[in-house]
């Protein structure tokens, strides 16, 4: 199950010894699994290009008006200087140059007032020569408008950021620095400080090559320290992986969590939610009337954030597929999500959070899992259409899809199977449950409301799928 | 409950003269220190012994076997035995705190006449010993069955680089390990604030110490102290009536090669102490003290100290003005503890910067200037010294002896404190 390739990475020998050889290791990432903190990209130089144009002003504006905030040190390499230089000062921390061989943490590219193929020549200029200089497990973002009702040049020259940053991050990746792309339409600007506060930060480790598109739907705000204190949150599936992670990540922002697992995982159950102070609800997703016992408990009554992780694998080839075994994944993986959110999910308090857990198989499609990933590409369906209805009542809704994440349900996948999904991965490597983890406990926060209504795929930036 | 106590009233006090540290008061612990200032603030108040009920004692380096300074003071000075004490610590705002405590203690009604102040003795300091050699002789010494032989390992095993060395002891930041001076030097840094202004600020601290103590203004609130040679130290070691900017500027910067904070523009470390007595409206008046001043308001905050460790009073001074009801330039007089004559320069720039009020004091404009002739009248910690727990009483008093003696009406009080908290009190002449 671990991965030997990356252990022999962190061994500085084998390390030099691997590299005189020509064979690539996959790099250290770096990681804050630590609690949330008032100043998230303290001490990190962060190097900003702001755009041309009108369109450009309130971006420009935001960028400079969140960064210092947020504890950045930037470096303004073209554009709007005035602007940071002013909002600079109530944190002390006014633009300055990058000084000979000082070596960013970030590039930010405001690529939003480009609206024609001459003028994205701009991106090669100004990347071209710094990406070399980005610190490991760097970070590049590009801030884009959405393409959709733009003239028809506007429209290509924006949509083809997206191209640029996916293929980036390929390029990035054997550093452990990832490339993304945020989207932020007209009225969203003020949302930009609550997801670079998390896309800049050492939490956001997994995550490369995305379109991060910032929605209207909910307004969005970066909360510095405890994001979920008060909150009631319940998570399907936690006694192990990804929804054991989060159960934690929850708890340590302040979330009174209810750990929920089928009975067979009862002692696991017990011991995250003796670790958290939570609670253990215990109710098999596979049959009526554990979904019964689920969704009656008490507990729930008042309930702020659902995340809906439980979820079971039954691969084979279509044709040699059961229909016990079709059934029984659909019940879990799809139907009990979809009873979860007409009950849970419709009576979740205001300021509160759907999070489901979908994959990247649900995107892409995967060899033996016509039924894993119809369920997953469901469970997109339903947060797509959950969540302007959701928004109304002042509830975020969201989905994540995991790549390979390094848990106990890809250790059963056949070793060379596993080994190549690692390596494909522009991070050439899995992911941790903690990855996912930090990506849910954003999206559940105040500050990642901003992105209600997305797909994220937390999946080191996987060479399958869109 | 409602108390007959009204409002607590500052009514006079005294300090020891503020000595480099390891100097005259090497052998004078900080106990002793704090009894002298008590004593001397009991005698110059006119104040009964019998009529104090408490004493709140402010310290940041406090005697491991003995940290209840407040309480050991009443013992060695034969208070009566029923005085009660405490102590408290908040860095460099202890003594500030330890007045604060008093001030709601008798406005609560739970005491009538409280001294309040504080004291440190950097000179007796205990240096610890390296941790490593505490694990190795630990066990041995403590553990009931060693041996001969145990302890003959012992020797063995102990190095004497690395086990017996005390380290040297360091004003640090426990979560960031940055020293204090290290932290000056990046907000100076960062505030663009020249070696020049630092070195100016440094002259005119002296220069105006210099001229308290010429004055005789100071002379009114310190109590010499008899030194165990037999000499009687009367003024405070530190402020050199000669410093001028080209003596300092020979100087080399101490925490950072291309630096701008220099031994001058930084305050030494200082052995001291300051009280005050704290009384009832009720109290002072059967008593006949003379009431100097009242607690309008005080703020305490606290900052990330990775970030900028000392910029807490901008924070605080505002919050305690707005609790008091005053604006910056209502306010009389302003002494801001000069812990680095860089860090004066700051907090003074930021409170005119409209983007720091906008985005960290949530107010439309910034306080404002502090004009000249209000701050800092007496000089500040960078010429007088800094003993931690005795520097807030000290201002206290400075302050409520400056209401009382030119009938002006508010003080306002900043300080900055290891750890990223600022505190701040508002004076008012009674």
């Amino acid at each position: 199950m671990s991965d030997r390739l990356l252990a022999l990475s962190s061994n500085s020998t084998a390390r030099s010894l691997a590299k005189s050889l020509g064979v690539p290791l996959p790099p250290r990432l770096e990681r804050d699994t630590g609690p949330w903190r008032d100043l998230p990209l303290a001490g990190r130089r962060i190097v900003v290009w702001t755009g041309e144009g009108a369109g450009s002003t309130a971006l420009s504006a935001a960028l400079a008006e969140s960064l210092p905030r947020l504890g950045g040190d930037v470096a303004v390499a073209a554009g709007e200087v005035a602007a940071f230089e002013a909002a600079g000062q109530a944190w002390a921390r006014p633009p300055r140059p990058l000084a000979e061989n000082e070596r960013p943490a970030a590039l930010v590219f405001d690529a939003s007032g480009i609206t024609d193929v001459a003028a994205l020549q701009q991106l090669w200029s100004a990347l071209s020569p710094q990406v070399r200089g980005l610190l490991a497990s760097g970070r590049v973002l590009v801030l884009s408008r959405p393409p959709r009702g733009l003239p028809l040049r506007a429209a290509a020259a924006q949509r083809s950021l997206e191209g640029f940053v996916r293929s980036l991050a390929k390029e990035l990746g054997r550093t452990g620095a990832t490339a993304q792309l945020v989207e932020v339409p007209h009225g969203a600007e003020d949302r930009i400080g609550a997801v670079l506060a998390f896309l800049l930060s050492p939490r956001s480790t997994y995550v490369s090559g995305q379109a991060w598109r910032i929605s209207t739907l909910l307004p969005a705000a970066f909360t510095p320290s405890r994001p979920l204190d008060g909150r009631r949150a319940l998570v399907t599936g936690a006694a192990r992986g990804i929804g054991a992670a989060t159960a934690r990540a929850l708890a340590r922002e302040g979330a009174r969590v209810i750990v929920h697992d089928h009975p067979g995982a009862e002692a696991e159950a017990r011991e995250v939610a003796a670790e958290l102070h939570g609670d253990v609800l215990l109710a098999d997703l596979g049959d009526e009337e554990g979904l019964q016992r689920l969704v009656g408990d008490p507990r729930l009554e008042a309930l702020d954030v659902l995340v809906q992780n439980a979820g079971i694998t039954r691969d084979r080839t279509l044709a040699r597929m059961s229909a016990e075994e079709w059934d029984l994944l659909m019940r879990v993986n799809l139907e009990a999500p979809l009873r979860l959110a007409e009950t849970l999910g419709e009576r979740l308090r205001s300021g509160g959070a759907m999070v489901c857990l979908s994959s990247i198989g649900g995107i892409a499609g995967n060899m033996g899992q016509t039924n894993y990933a119809a369920s997953k590409a469901g469970i997109i369906g339903m947060v797509e259409s959950a969540a302007e209805g959701y928004a109304s009542r002042g509830v975020a809704v969201s989905a994540i899809a995991p790549g390979f994440i390094e848990t106990r349900m890809s250790a059963a996948i056949p070793f060379a199977t596993r080994e190549v999904a690692r390596r494909i991965a522009n991070l050439s490597q899995g992911g941790l449950p903690e990855d996912v983890a930090e990506v849910v406990t954003f999206l559940a926060s105040p500050s990642g409301r901003a992105l209600s209504g997305s797909v994220l795929r937390v999946c080191g930036g996987n060479l399958i799928g869109a | 409950m409602p108390n007959s106590n009204g409002r607590a009233l500052i009514c006079g006090g005294s300090r020891t003269p503020f000595v480099r540290a390891f100097a005259e008061y090497v052998e004078i612990d900080t106990i002793a220190l704090a009894a002298m200032a008590v004593r001397g603030t009991l005698e110059r108040s006119r104040v009964p012994w019998d009529a104090v009920d408490a004493v709140v004692w402010g310290g940041v380096i406090l005697p491991p076997t003995s940290p209840n300074v407040g309480r050991e003071l009443v013992l060695d000075l034969k208070l009566p035995s029923r005085v009660e004490a405490r102590t408290v610590t908040r860095a460099c705002a202890s003594g500030l705190q330890a007045i604060t405590d008093a001030v709601a203690a008798v406005e609560r009604g739970d005491a009538d006449v409280v001294i309040a102040g504080g004291s440190d003795s950097t000179s007796n300091a205990p240096i610890p010993m390296p941790e490593s050699f505490i694990r190795k002789v630990g066990p041995v010494v403590m553990g009931r069955k060693s041996g001969f032989t145990d302890y003959l390992g012992l020797l063995a095993r102990l190095s004497p680089t690395r086990d017996l060395l005390p380290r040297q002891p360091r004003v640090a930041e426990r979560s960031t390990g940055e020293l204090m001076g290290e932290a000056a030097e990046s907000m100076a840094k960062r505030h663009q604030i020249s070696r020049e202004a630092q070195d100016a600020w440094t002259v005119r601290s002296h220069q105006r110490a210099e001229a308290a103590w010429t004055s005789g203004r100071f002379a009114d609130e310190v109590v010499p102290v008899k030194l165990p040679d037999g000499q009687v130290l009367a003024r405070d070691t530190l402020v050199r009536a000669d410093t001028d900017m080209e003596k300092l500027a020979k100087l080399r910067p101490v925490f950072s090669k291309d630096g701008t904070l220099t031994a001058a523009n930084s305050t030494a470390l200082t052995d001291g102490a300051g009280a005050v007595i704290v009384a009832s409206e009720r109290a002072a008046e059967r008593l006949g003290l003379t009431p100097l001043a009242c607690l309008r308001s005080s703020a305490y905050i606290g900052v990330d100290p990775a970030d900028q460790l000392l910029i807490g009073p901008a924070l605080a001074m505002p919050r305690a003005l707005a609790r008091a009801g005053l604006s910056l330039e209502e306010v009389d007089l302003v002494d801001l503890h000069e812990a680095f004559a860089a860090v004066v320069l700051v907090v003074r720039a930021v409170l005119e910067n409209d983007a720091f009020a906008r985005e960290r004091l949530g107010m439309d404009r910034a306080p404002g200037h502090i004009a000249d002739e209000k701050l800092n009248v007496h000089g500040g910690s960078v010429a007088l010294g800094h003993p931690f727990g005795a520097t807030g009483a000290r201002m206290v008093l400075t302050m409520a002896n400056e209401l009382h003696r030119t009938g002006k009406s508010t003080a306002l009080l900043g300080i900055c404190a290891a750890g990223g908290l600022g505190a701040a009190a508002v004076l008012g002449r009674v």
